[in-house]
């Protein structure tokens, strides 16, 4: 029993992985349009007409009206902490955003923390997820207002977003 | 309801952390026990639903080894995705339809197997937030709890008291997992912190476990037992997606308990409900949950736990064997609290047996931040 990880009174343990490959998740365009925009420095959402909601990151059907929300709608790229979490400090290897490493590329350094928050853009009705960035966490709270940080050379990328600070 | 429908039976394992039991083993025990329970065999048997997840048990249609198990052996059988309150469901579902009358319904997670937390990773959406990377359902959980104890000036301690109140009913249930009896609100608000305000003591534990129910139809219950407990009541409801959705209060919850309210006849949930057994998988879910079911007003919840009003011993008894704090064998959780609710109806609740109940509610949920709800409101003989 090459296997066996470890032998106990009633059980054995044996190690097995579930490495069924990768899967290709079909995304909407809207993400295209999405990312499009990002390297314009413009925070774009889907618009629904039924309900008058706007979402941001778009998406394709509003489930409230259950119809497809096929207008779009640039938000403010300025908005409102709905809600934080201060993560304990850092370390290499703990957090993968955008697949990158935060402490190995040095968005944030070892030993400090994250602050992920969930931001209101002005003109939009979305919990829009991301981190807050250049500020005390002692100072963060719920109603803070803050703007988007871009990346310094936008690529048309998710990336392009990094974060959020105070304004 | 066109048909009534009782529950007649059941049992439960020893939930604990990394159990020395095959699943197959722990699932055969628990129906085994509650085929017992009821007095029946299992050739009575009409159909058995049972519940978990794939990605839980770690393998595709989970449910085809575990046949033998239950006592499908050449029966009808289904299996759902997620908590045991919507196999519950659907075992009600295909009594009503009047082509089923005696139903076992099976639920269980080895938290052992597969961190349960780390597969929540995997609902979130993979083209946006798995890519920003810093959310799972701990990270979500504590946004919620932030949302929440900000909007209604919810303390830590709020939180901590509700960790305390079901960890020490815990240590009087046999079948819990986390043992703590003299646990205090300082220990709680020092244990160690997972995302702020979230600690270790204000999460359900990762455990191993399963359970089983018996549902019969009116005419065979009566056979069966002298002490059904009938389901009087039942309502589900799902909320929509974490980024379009108010974290801040159960809305789903709250709906699927007025559906079951009204088919119960429940107008007064605080004084016509006897006891509740909630899966509060997080300790400030357990404040929202009061509100979300109308034990008090939107924002009070904190005060039910500052007045002890949801002890063992307070008016409404919420969680008399522990919830979801006390032991969380994920997909088992829900379907876990209905038979804490039947027991205490039956009077079988032993050490924190709440006097005088007829009437309870069991709430089961599945998803980050509580995002589906199943609510059963069941009442024995005399209710
Ligand atoms: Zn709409």
């Amino acid at each position: 029993m090459g296997y066996v990880k470890e032998e106990r009174p009633t059980t054995i343990s044996v190690e097995g992985t579930w490495n069924i490959g990768s899967y290709h998740y079909k995304g909407s365009k809207l993400m295209e349009e999405y990312v499009k925009g990002l390297k314009q420095k413009k925070l774009i959402g889907s618009f629904c007409p039924g309900c008058g909601k706007v979402i941001v990151p778009p998406r394709n059907l509003c489930g409230r009206c259950h119809r497809i929300m096929d207008r779009r709608k640039i938000v403010s790229n300025r908005g409102t902490i709905t809600c934080f979490i201060v993560t304990p400090p850092m370390e290499k290897g703990k957090l993968k955003v955008l697949g990158m490493d935060p402490v190995e590329t040095g968005l944030i350094k070892e030993g400090e923390v994250v602050i992920p928050v969930f931001v209101k853009f002005d003109g939009s009705d979305s919990n829009t997820d991301t981190i807050l960035l250049n500020v005390d966490p002692k100072a963060v709270h719920i109603g803070m207002r803050v703007k988007v940080l871009w990346a310094k050379e936008p690529q048309g990328a998710l990336s392009d977003f990094e974060g959020v600070e105070p304004v | 309801m066109i048909r009534r429908v009782a529950i007649v039976g059941y049992a439960q394992s020893h939930h604990q952390h990394n159990m020395q039991k095959t699943r197959e083993d722990m699932v055969f025990e628990v129906c085994k026990e509650a085929l017992h329970h009821a007095g029946i065999l299992r050739e009575e048997l009409d159909t058995v639903i049972t519940a978990s997840t794939d990605f839980l048990d770690g393998r595709t249609i989970s449910s085809v080894f575990l046949s033998m198990a239950v006592g499908a052996f050449l029966k009808d059988e289904s299996k759902v995705e997620e908590d045991g309150t919507f196999a519950l469901y659907y075992a009600l579902m295909r009594i009503l339809a009047g082509t089923h009358d005696v139903a076992l319904v099976e639920a269980h997670t080895q938290g052992s197997t597969f961190n349960p937390h780390q597969v929540t990773f995997y609902t979130l959406d993979p083209l946006f937030d798995r890519q920003i990377g810093v959310l799972n359902d701990i990270a979500a959980a504590a946004l919620q709890a932030r949302m929440y104890m900000n909007r209604y000036s919810v303390s830590e301690e709020h939180l901590a008291m509700a960790a305390v109140k079901n960890i020490t009913n815990a240590a009087e249930n046999p079948c819990a997992h986390r043992k703590m009896p003299d646990v205090s609100v300082e220990e709680v608000m020092s244990s160690k912190v997972f995302y702020d305000p979230i600690r270790e003591l204000m999460m359900s534990p990762i455990s191993d476990g399963a359970c089983a129910l018996i549902l019969a139809s009116e005419e065979r219950a009566k056979e069966i037992t002298d002490k059904p407990v009938w389901i009087e009541g039942v309502g589900s409801c799902q909320d929509a997606y974490l980024r379009d959705r108010n974290i801040q209060n159960l809305d789903s919850l709250q709906m699927a308990a007025r559906t079951a309210y009204k088919m119960a006849g429940v107008k007064e949930p605080f004084s016509e409900l006897d006891v509740a057994e909630v899966s509060e998988k997080f300790a400030h879910e357990e404040l929202m949950i009061y509100e979300a079911l109308g034990l008090c007003q939107e924002g009070q919840g904190k005060n039910l736990i500052e007045r002890g009003t949801t002890r063992r011993d307070g008016e409404m008894p919420v969680n008399p064997s522990g919830g979801a704090l006390g032991a969380d064998p994920v997909c088992a959780t829900g379907l876990i609290r209905v038979i804490e609710a039947a027991k205490q109806i039956r009077g079988e609740a032993g050490g924190y047996q709440v006097p005088d109940v007829r009437r309870a509610l069991a709430h089961g949920q599945f998803g980050i931040c509580a995002q589906k709800n199943a609510i059963f409101i069941l009442g024995g003989n005399g209710s």
